[in-house]
C-alpha cells in the first residue's frame, strides 16, 4: 500500500485522543480602536512623543501661517504696475496682478494670440481622445491608446505649426485625424451597441451574415470613407505658420515632456530588451548607448544636440533648435527609462520565462504577454518618478535659448511695468509644476492599486 | 513514415550528454518511454535529474545525443521544435502560474495565444480540467490566493488545457507544506490512471510505489539503474542506490 500519509497516523495502543477545541477570537482593546485610540497610540504614546508632535504642529502652523499671509492675507490684486504694489503693502504681500498680467504668456508663450485657439484645440482634442480609456464600456481601449500616441503628434503638429503643406504632409495630418474620428465613432458605437465602429457598420449595411472576409473588407471600406472625410477636411484647412521660437510657457514644456514621455517608455522597452538579448552585437549597442547617455549630465547633452549638431550636418540642411532638443530629451530619457524596465524584468522569476516557453510560446508573445506586464506593473512607481523627473528637467531648455514656463516666469520681472517682480512669479509656476507632479504622482498611486488586485491575498 | 510516426515511443533519448559550461551534468543517457508508461526519477540533488527532463522539453538544450518525441528530433527549425514541444506538458516545483492573470486565465492562456481557440470554447475546455483537478470553483481567483496546493493543481490543469500527450512533473511536491503534498499526489494518481504518458522526478517515494511502471535512480549525470518499483526498492542492485534509499525511506 502507499506510504504517503503521516507515519504517526496508524500508531496503535495509544491511549483515546483529546479532542483539540480552538480559543474563539476576542475584540481588540478599545483603547486601541478609532481615531481617539489612533491618536493616542501614534502621537501621545509617551512624554517626548507628545512634545515632538506639538512641535510638528507649531511647525507647520507658523509655516503655513507665514505663506497665507504673503499670498492672501496682504496681497494686491488690482495695480496697473509693480510700484502701486509696493506702496500699498511694501514686500509684506504678494503683488498677483504682475503675474495675472503675463498669464496667457506664461501659458502659451509669444504664440500669436489670435491664433492661440489652436493650442486649446489641440488640447481639447487631446482630453476628447483619452476619455474613453477610462469608460468602462469602451473595449477597443488598446487600439484607442495605441493610436493616440502615435498618431495625435500628427494632428497636433499641424495645429500648433501651421503653414504650407505637400501632399504627404497632409496625407499624414489626415490619417492624425481620421484616427481621432474613429476612436469617436468606436466609442460611441460601443457605448451604444457593444459593437466595435467597423463591426457596427457591417451589422447596419445588413452584411452580418456574410463570410470573415466579406466583412473585414466592409470594415475597411468604412475606415477609407472616414480617412477620405479627414482628407478632404484637411485640405480644407488653412492655418498660418507659427515658428517654433514663439513657442513658450506651459505649452513648450508640455510638448517637450510629453514628447519625452511619449518616446522614452518604449524605447527604454526596446533597449532594455536589447541589453539583455543574447545576441552580442546587440547588447555591446545597446550598453554603449545607455551607459553613455546615462554618464553625460542633461545638459551636455542639450548644448551638444544645439551647437555641436550642425557642424555634423551637410551644408544647408538646418534642424530646427525645437526640434533638436526634443531629439536629445528623448534620447537621455530613453536611456534612463531602459535602466528603469531592465530592473523590472530581472525581477520577474526565470520559472515565468519556462512555464511560457514550456507552453509553446516564441519569445516575443512571452515577453510581451507574460514578463512586460508583471515587469511594468512592479516598475509603475519608479516609471512614474522617471516621467515626473523628465517634466521638471525640461527646464533646462531654457539654457539654450528656449523659452520654457520656467524662463518666461524670469521674463516676468524684466517687464518695465513689473521690474524686480519675480517671486510671485516663482510662486505661480511651482503651484504649476505641484498640481501637475502631484496629479501624475497620485494617478500613478490609483494604477498600482487598481492593478494589484491580484496580489490581494 | 506515418507509420513509423505512430509506433514510435513518445520519448527517446539516445547518448544524450550536456554541459554546464565546463561542468558535464548528463551523461550518456539512454532511455525509452512506451506509450502510458509511467516513470519516476529519483537521486540526490545534483544528480542531474531534473536537468534531464528539462531536456526533454529544451528548457534546456543539450550539446550531444539525440532526443525523440513521437519519432520527431529537435533541430534548428525553431518552429518544427515549438511544434514538437506543445505535445509536453510541463509542472514545475515553483508552480509558476502567471500572477497577474486568473486561475482561469492561466488555463485559457496557451488555447487562446498558441492554438487560437475561440474564448468560449477555451473557457469550457479549462472549467472541464479545473473540475477534474477539483478546484472549479476558484477560477475567478488569483494564483496568489490559492494554496500551495491549490495553485500546483491549477498548474496540473494549465498544463493539461494544451491537451498534451506527455506530461514531465518536475519535484512538484518539494515546495509544498506537508499537509498539501497528498491532495496534488492524487490528482497526479487520477491522471496516471487515464493512461497518459509521464515522467516525474519526485522524492515521495509511495507515489513511486504506487503508480510507477519503472523507477529511474540517476547518480553524478548517469542513470546508475531501473527497475519496476517492487524490485527497485526490494532489492536494489547497487550500493549507491541502496545508501540513498536507506536515507528516504
Amino acid at each position: 500500500m502507499a506510504n504517503t500519509s503521516s507515519p504517526l497516523a496508524d500508531s496503535s495502543g495509544l491511549p483515546p485522543a483529546e479532542i483539540f477545541k480552538p480559543k474563539p477570537a476576542r475584540a481588540a482593546p478599545a483603547s486601541t480602536l478609532g481615531i481617539q485610540g489612533w491618536i493616542r497610540q501614534n502621537m501621545f504614546s509617551s512624554i517626548p512623543s507628545a512634545v515632538v508632535t506639538l512641535l510638528g504642529l507649531w511647525i507647520v502652523y507658523a509655516f503655513l501661517d507665514a505663506i497665507l499671509t504673503w499670498a492672501v492675507g496682504n496681497a494686491v490684486w488690482e495695480a496697473s504696475n509693480r510700484r502701486e504694489c509696493l506702496d500699498q503693502v511694501g514686500r509684506s504681500g504678494a503683488c498677483w496682478p504682475g503675474v495675472a498680467a503675463w498669464i496667457p504668456n506664461l501659458i502659451y508663450g509669444l504664440y500669436p494670440k489670435d491664433q492661440v485657439w489652436r493650442i486649446n484645440l489641440a488640447a481639447l482634442v487631446l482630453l476628447v481622445w483619452a476619455v474613453p480609456l477610462w469608460l468602462p464600456r469602451v473595449r477597443s481601449k488598446v487600439q484607442i491608446g495605441l493610436s493616440l500616441v502615435l498618431l495625435f503628434p500628427l494632428l497636433a503638429s499641424y495645429l500648433f505649426l501651421g503653414g504650407e503643406k505637400g501632399a504627404i504632409w497632409s496625407a499624414l495630418i489626415a490619417l492624425g485625424f481620421a484616427a481621432f474620428l474613429w476612436a469617436l465613432l468606436t466609442t460611441a458605437t460601443e457605448m451604444t451597441t457593444g459593437l466595435s465602429f467597423t463591426r457596427f457598420v457591417v451589422g447596419a449595411l445588413g452584411a452580418t451574415g456574410r463570410s470573415e472576409e466579406a466583412s473585414r473588407r466592409i470594415g475597411f471600406a468604412a475606415l477609407l470613407v472616414v480617412y477620405a472625410v479627414s482628407l478632404l477636411a484637411v485640405q480644407a484647412m488653412a492655418l498660418s505658420f507659427v515658428q517654433t521660437r514663439l513657442w513658450g510657457g506651459l505649452f513648450l514644456t508640455t510638448v517637450i515632456s510629453g514628447i519625452g514621455i511619449a518616446v522614452s517608455l518604449p524605447a527604454g522597452i526596446v533597449l532594455a530588451l536589447a541589453r539583455r538579448s543574447r545576441m552580442p552585437l546587440i547588447s555591446l549597442l545597446a550598453t554603449a548607448f545607455i551607459e553613455l547617455f546615462r554618464s553625460v549630465p542633461l545638459i551636455t547633452i542639450l548644448f551638444m544636440f544645439n551647437t555641436m549638431l550642425p557642424l555634423f550636418l551637410p551644408v544647408g540642411v538646418e534642424v530646427n533648435q525645437l526640434l533638436r532638443a526634443i531629439v536629445a530629451v528623448c534620447l537621455f530619457a530613453a536611456a534612463y527609462m531602459a535602466e528603469v524596465v531592465r530592473g523590472g524584468l530581472q525581477a520577474i522569476p526565470r520559472g515565468q520565462y519556462e512555464a511560457a516557453s514550456a507552453m509553446g510560446l516564441g519569445f516575443w508573445q512571452a515577453t510581451g504577454l507574460v514578463i512586460m506586464p508583471q515587469a511594468l506593473k512592479i516598475m509603475i512607481p519608479t516609471i512614474v518618478g522617471n516621467f515626473i523627473g523628465l517634466f521638471k528637467d525640461t527646464t533646462l531648455v531654457s539654457i539654450i535659448g528656449l523659452f520654457d514656463l520656467l524662463s518666461m516666469a524670469r521674463a516676468v520681472g524684466e517687464d518695465t511695468r513689473w521690474l524686480g517682480l519675480f517671486l510671485e512669479p516663482f510662486f505661480f509656476v511651482t503651484m504649476i509644476y505641484f498640481v501637475a507632479c502631484f496629479g501624475m504622482s497620485q494617478y500613478s498611486l490609483n494604477l498600482e492599486q487598481r492593478l494589484s488586485a491580484g496580489e490581494r491575498r | 513514415m506515418n507509420e513509423a510516426v505512430a509506433e514510435a515511443p513518445p520519448i527517446e533519448l539516445i547518448g544524450l550528454n550536456k554541459w554546464f559550461g565546463a561542468f558535464h551534468v548528463l551523461k550518456d543517457i539512454d532511455l525509452r518511454v512506451r506509450e502510458g508508461e509511467r516513470i519516476v526519477v529519483c537521486g540526490p540533488s545534483g544528480s542531474g535529474k531534473s536537468t534531464m527532463i528539462r531536456c526533454i522539453n529544451q528548457l534546456e538544450t543539450h550539446q550531444e545525443g539525440t532526443i525523440r518525441i513521437h519519432g520527431r528530433s529537435y533541430g534548428r527549425d525553431a518552429r518544427e521544435n515549438d511544434a514538437i514541444r506543445r505535445e509536453i506538458g510541463m509542472v514545475f516545483q515553483s508552480f509558476n502560474l502567471f500572477p497577474h492573470l486568473t486561475v482561469l486565465e492561466n488555463c485559457t492562456f496557451a488555447l487562446t495565444w498558441v492554438r487560437h481557440m475561440p474564448k468560449q470554447e477555451a473557457e469550457d475546455l479549462a472549467m472541464s480540467f479545473l473540475a477534474r483537478v477539483r478546484i472549479p470553483e476558484q477560477a475567478g481567483k488569483y494564483p496568489l490566493q490559492l494554496s500551495g496546493g491549490q495553485q500546483q493543481r491549477v498548474a496540473i490543469a494549465r498544463a493539461l488545457c494544451a491537451r498534451p500527450r506527455i506530461m514531465l512533473f518536475d519535484e512538484p511536491t518539494s515546495s509544498l507544506d506537508p499537509e498539501m503534498i497528498n491532495e496534488v499526489l492524487d490528482t497526479m494518481v487520477e491522471l496516471a490512471e487515464s493512461g497518459m504518458t509521464m515522467v516525474v522526478v519526485t522524492h515521495e517515494m509511495g507515489f513511486a510505489r504506487k503508480v510507477a511502471d519503472r523507477v529511474i535512480f540517476m547518480d553524478q549525470g548517469e542513470i546508475v539503474e531501473e527497475a519496476p518499483p517492487e524490485a527497485f526498492f526490494a532489492a536494489p542492485r547497487y550500493d549507491r542506490t541502496r545508501l540513498f534509499l536507506s536515507q528516504v525511506l
